[in-house]
């Protein structure tokens, strides 16, 4: 997060989803600049050039692994049962889904404030300790500084 | 009887049942929870219809075992019968298409007034996706 995604005119995915910001506010944190991003996306607007071939578009986003399918399943019973007031239930099958995708921020991250957590705490500095030291795994286009 | 909510491509709430582990429908209910259908020639929905090897597997009771339907279809289940609730992922073959096709499936997000909106109203225009979380 934040991901950004383009999407032709006939609906095709132009650019597989990637890390991109809109600003630098958190540029000296996450090392990844806005400017070159927002370049490609005039030019792709102006004169309909993408940075990547559609070869390598289908080739940026890996499939999910069986651990990161249950755990999507996982977090969906989750969210439904916060939803329903079932906060154990809830409590159970986020934690699942942390333990089985446990560099997967759309599940780790997003699951925080959903069960109290504080998504700018200590938690989230740990997370993110250890997702670099595991390389940034990350289902898309690799972030550029 | 009670009901029982099953997500797949959405969320939908049916008559059905929770013992132990299990979560059962009958099998008229199956198209309304899951959009398929038990036939003769296996599990269909529209003209795809799935063979079923052990028919009788996919029974416990005399109702339709939702665990055992998903294994059938050859997709990953997650049942939580004492909270009512299961999950069901799209198959290997669905995922490896849509990655491999690069189109965009015409989702619906809605709008800060709570409004729905599908990706094809803007069918014809070039579309940025961007998702982001306010904390």
């Amino acid at each position: 997060m934040p991901t950004v995604l383009w999407i032709d005119e006939d609906g095709r995915i132009a650019r597989p989803n990637g890390v991109a910001f809109g600003s630098d506010l958190f540029k000296d944190f996450t090392g990844v600049e806005a400017e070159p991003h927002k370049d490609e996306i005039r030019r792709w607007v102006r004169d309909g050039e993408v940075p990547i071939a559609a070869d390598a578009a289908r080739r940026a986003v890996a499939d999910l692994s069986d651990d990161e399918v249950m755990a999507r399943l996982h977090f969906r019973v989750a969210a439904h049962a916060r939803r329903a007031g079932d906060e154990d239930a809830a409590r159970r099958h986020f934690a699942e889904a942390g333990r089985l995708a446990p560099s997967d921020w759309t599940i780790r991250r997003a699951a925080l404030p959903l069960v109290g957590d504080d998504p700018f705490g200590q938690t989230f500095f740990d997370m993110y300790g250890e997702w670099e030291k595991l390389g940034k795994p990350y289902h898309g286009l690799p972030a550029t500084g | 009887m009670a009901t029982v909510t099953i997500i797949s491509d959405e969320a939908r709430t049916v008559d059905g049942a929770a013992a132990g582990d299990r979560m059962t429908l009958d099998a008229e209910r199956l198209p309304d929870a899951v959009g398929w259908q038990l036939k003769p020639e296996g599990l269909c929905q529209a003209d795809v219809c799935v063979p079923v090897r052990d028919r009788d597997a996919l029974f416990v009771d005399g109702r339709l075992d939702v665990a055992a339907v998903a294994g059938a279809l050859g997709r990953a289940a997650v049942v939580d019968a004492a909270a009512g609730i299961a999950a069901i992922a799209n198959d290997a073959e669905t995922r490896r298409q849509a990655l491999d096709g690069l189109q965009a499936p015409d989702f619906t997000l809605n709008d800060l007034d709570g409004n729905p909106h599908r990706l094809s109203e803007w069918h014809g225009k070039k579309r940025l996706l961007a998702a982001f979380a306010s904390w």
